[in-house]
């Protein structure tokens, strides 16, 4: 018997499950290799169905959202979260940060009639997740390693480094050392690339935390390239504002900036 | 309820569309009453996001608003900053914008093409079915989407989401190798997209024309893309800046996504839109091969719209090609921008259509207020209009069934992009009674099939040889005493295994795991145990002639399973004093053995 994958949709901007639409050629040997279940935006839709594999794109920020979730662990054996909203809530996070309701009233002329959960959450928040691909959008090769791994019943490997060993890998110059730009590669979890440094950018932090970040060695780096508390604590809230280390980091200059 | 009932079609998705919304459509008297398109993406508030942040980081948060179009949302937000810092000018700057944006139509046109809309019409639930019968076809467009997204790539890095836009240009030059090498690949796919629009005019697609008013940009010199006044057929021609003085959005109860009027009516942005206005902007060869499929452009034929989407990948073909030909020598890769407080207005053509953004920064360079009004929120009333139409004409006698395909293939002509403005798709469908004896499609429809594989396996562990033999055998008696008949069918499963590396693939999607194994040189022989847990390793402690042991196999099942199955082990004990062969043992033993693995069973299943 084939094994059988679904992907679901919570609250994201469906970029990562492109990393699956965007395999090109190989979309068709996945769909022949796997028996795919549900997977609404490329066709075949039984949101109940028992699968071995639940892939989960986007954060839980709704009621319904909670139940769907439940439905979707209930129906996995295993049950990955792809991607920065439904690792560590996205960016749609950060409005945990401030006063939503009031957020909702200044886009919504009738807010009531929105029905969301006070915060935005990480999917690990409600159901037990089996692994978490970070990466704003994360990327196919991720994800055919993740789904080989599984299916050969082992578990996947992390990939907890930081950027610049991925961007040393890469041969690129350091743009903070070289150049003084302020960069999160030293902070963040490796698995894109090492994309920003190769377009001679500093990284934006966008895999969320690498393993054990120093995040505060980070911080005062940033402070002695003219950075504000609130244009550091910007850089930790942003794509993953749920991750606990980038969250401390960031809250702890907010507040003392108040 | 009087003459009329509710029936709830459970859609749980509208499958092929990128996020999620629902439909519902009242329907009495032979008439529709009322048809919302539901948008239930649930809110992410991007605008009050984007308040305080810096604007160097607007590139790459709005990007987030879309996967499928986030070079569409990169130029928006750096035309509108620019307006604000000083416009860029940069011939290189320019050209490569316009490169950037072809790859993201070629993408995102080929996905909505292949991936969601053409199934439609050729009978298929999804592309990967329909590559059955068409694959020449579905690997032309897989080929055509990755083509769009090395385009991307080589500007941007990566192709959602990229890495490379800035205000002011792009953070670096791509390498000149790399792009004469994608300009052959993109020459060399010229041939494939008139293919393509010959094949999407070629297909089964309804008659079903309508008045409605089409909106897009329109430049003096080129096809729009980044640049250029609004206009409509209806006769409008504003500048972007004045685009708040004649559409307006506003909230109703059934979206999240706020719709948008034109001087009080629905209107239609994207492809079709553009071609309507446009085509004397398309070059020649994309006009012929318009010409060549004979259809009349414009066209008020919504289901033309596949067409169109297929001749903009055509033209964004021929027009990278074009623009990497043409490149001026870059001067520097972005232009240094002063940032200042000011209001700025950007509206470029995302691959559905029109999309606005205004942006107020402080003195420096901060967000001070943001709005962003995306394609799929402009044509929601359209969409909603056209059903209407659609159905109508299409005859509301026909089955729900038949009315639902009917209405999201309308609703996939528009290739929303819920994410943009939302996910499900549930049709929720009001109607008075059918004539009498005509029974409702669903009271056909059955329970949800049972997709479970197996919740329950049992395996036999050990060497297949000697005494060792007997937890097989005993699994062999089970399988033989039609112990897995009495269960419902496929619940449970009977398996033998000698090595680890076989397990992990006999546990697929195990909820219960029960193990049976020897238990050798013990003194009670003939009889069987429950081994429990933590007396796995005390009781099979020492090293036995096993190829696999009881311990080893719960290892082993434990260490691979992320979501461990409840794992029961049973010992059929053996010793010098047993009598006859292993099957022999099993044979006395299978009967109780039987009904302690059943009411394991049971346990777990009432739990």
């Amino acid at each position: 018997m084939k094994p059988s994958i679904a992907v679901h949709k919570f609250s994201s901007c469906d970029g990562c499950q492109l990393a699956f639409l965007n395999l090109g050629e190989d979309l068709l040997t996945l769909f022949e290799q796997v028996d795919v279940r549900h997977f609404a935006e490329a066709g075949p839709v039984d949101a109940s169905a028992e699968v071995d594999i639940s892939f989960v794109e986007g954060s839980i920020s709704t009621p319904d959202e909670i139940e769907r979730i439940r439905e979707v662990r209930a129906h996995s054996r295993y049950l990955v979260t792809i991607g920065a909203c439904a690792t560590a809530g996205g960016l749609q996070a950060l409005r945990n940060l401030a006063d939503s309701g009031e957020w909702m009233a200044a886009i919504y002329a009738t807010p009531e009639h929105i029905h969301t959960l006070d915060a935005v959450a990480p999917v690990s928040e409600h159901v037990k997740v089996d692994r978490e691909l970070w990466g704003c959008p994360v990327n196919s090769r991720q994800l055919l390693a993740a789904i080989n791994s599984l299916l050969a019943g082992v578990v996947p490997r992390d990939e907890p480094d930081s950027i610049c060993l991925e961007c040393k890998r890469q041969g690129h110059a350091c743009v903070m050392v070289t150049r003084g730009v302020p960069c999160m590669g030293p902070v963040t979890r490796s698995g894109c690339g090492a994309l920003c440094p190769g377009v001679d950018r500093g990284c934006y932090g966008c895999y969320g935390p690498c393993e054990k970040p120093s995040t505060e060695v980070l911080a005062h780096w940033f402070a002695g390239l003219g950075l504000t508390p609130e244009q550091i604590a910007q850089r930790f809230l942003a794509f993953t504002p749920e991750a606990p280390a980038f969250y401390a980091a960031g809250r702890s200059r907010l507040t003392a900036d108040d | 309820m009087t003459d009329q009932r509710e029936l709830h079609i459970n859609v749980p998705v509208l499958a092929r569309v990128e996020g999620e919304g629902a439909l519902t459509l009242h329907i009495k008297d032979q008439a529709i009453e009322q048809v919302d398109l539901r948008i239930f993406e649930p809110p992410r508030l991007f605008e009050k996001l984007l308040e305080g942040r810096e604007y160097h980081q607007v590139p790459d948060m709005v990007a987030r608003i879309c996967g499928i179009c986030p070079v569409a949302y990169q130029m928006c937000a750096v035309h509108a900053l620019e307006q604000i810092f000083g416009p860029v000018r940069d011939p290189w700057v320019r050209a490569m914008r316009r490169l950037f944006y072809c790859g993201e139509w070629l993408q995102s046109h080929s996905l909505h093409i292949h991936l969601l809309a053409a199934p439609d019409f050729l009978g298929f639930n999804s592309a990967p079915a329909m590559a059955a019968e068409y694959p020449g076809e579905v690997r032309r467009g897989l080929r055509l989407q990755a083509l769009g997204n090395d385009i991307i790539r080589l500007i941007g890095g990566r192709s959602v989401h990229p890495v490379g836009a800035c205000v002011g240009g792009f953070h670096h030059q791509p390498d000149t190798t790399a792009m004469q090498e994608l300009k052959v690949r993109l020459t060399a796919a010229l041939e494939d997209a008139s293919e393509l629009v010959h094949w999407c005019a070629a297909l089964d697609l309804p008659d079903d024309d309508q008045a409605f008013c089409s909106v897009a940009l329109r430049h003096p010199d080129e096809y729009p893309m980044n640049a250029g006044r609004i206009i409509s057929s209806a006769g409008l021609d504003i500048d972007a800046a004045d685009y708040e003085a004649h559409f307006r959005e506003h909230q109703v109860a059934h979206s999240t996504a706020l719709h948008s009027l034109l001087d009080g009516e629905p209107y239609l942005v994207g492809p079709l839109a553009r071609i309507n206005l446009n085509l004397d902007r398309l070059p020649a060869a994309v006009q012929s091969l318009l010409q060549e499929t004979g259809i009349r452009f414009p066209s008020r034929n919504m289901f033309h719209s596949i067409v169109a989407r297929a001749a903009e990948i055509h033209y964004a073909l021929l027009e990278a090609v074009r623009l990497i030909d043409t490149l001026p020598v870059a001067a520097q890769a972005a232009v240094t921008v002063q940032p200042r407080a000011g209001t700025g207005v950007g509206c470029t053509e995302a691959p559905r259509g029109l999309l606005w953004h205004r942006y107020e920064t402080d003195g420096g360079g901060r967000i001070v207020a943001a709005r962003i009004v995306p394609p799929t929120s402009q044509n929601q009333l359209r969409i909603e209009q056209d059903i209407r139409l659609s159905l109508e004409r299409f005859g509301l006698q026909h089955s729900e069934d038949e009315l639902r395909a009917r209405a999201e293939k309308v609703i996939r002509n528009y290739d929303p992009c819920i994410s943009c403005a939302t996910h499900f798709l549930r049709l929720k469908l009001e109607r008075d009674p059918r004539p009498a004896g005509q029974p409702s499609p669903l009271a056909a429809s059955g329970p949800v099939p049972d997709h479970d594989p197996a919740p329950v396996v049992i395996i036999g562990i050990g060497s297949p040889h000697g005494l060792d033999a007997v937890g097989w055998k005993a699994v062999e008696a089970l399988g033989a005493s039609g112990f897995a008949a009495r269960f419902r069918p496929g619940l449970v499963r009977l398996e033998n295994c000698s090595v680890p590396a076989a397990l992990p693939a006999l546990i697929t999607a195990t909820r219960l795991l029960v193990l049976i194994d020897a238990l050798p040189e013990r003194d009670a022989a003939n009889g069987w145990c429950r081994i429990e847990r933590d007396d796995l390793e005390v009781v099979t402690g020492a090293p036995s002639s096993h190829t696999l042991s009881i311990a080893e196999a719960v290892a082993v099942c434990e260490s691979v399973a992320m979501v461990a199955p409840r794992i029961v082990c049973f010992g059929i004990t053996t010793g010098p004093g047993t009598a006859g062969s292993a099957d022999e043992v099993a044979g006395r033993i299978v009967a109780g053995l039987g009904d302690a693995i059943r009411a394991e069973i049971k346990a777990w299943l009432t739990e």
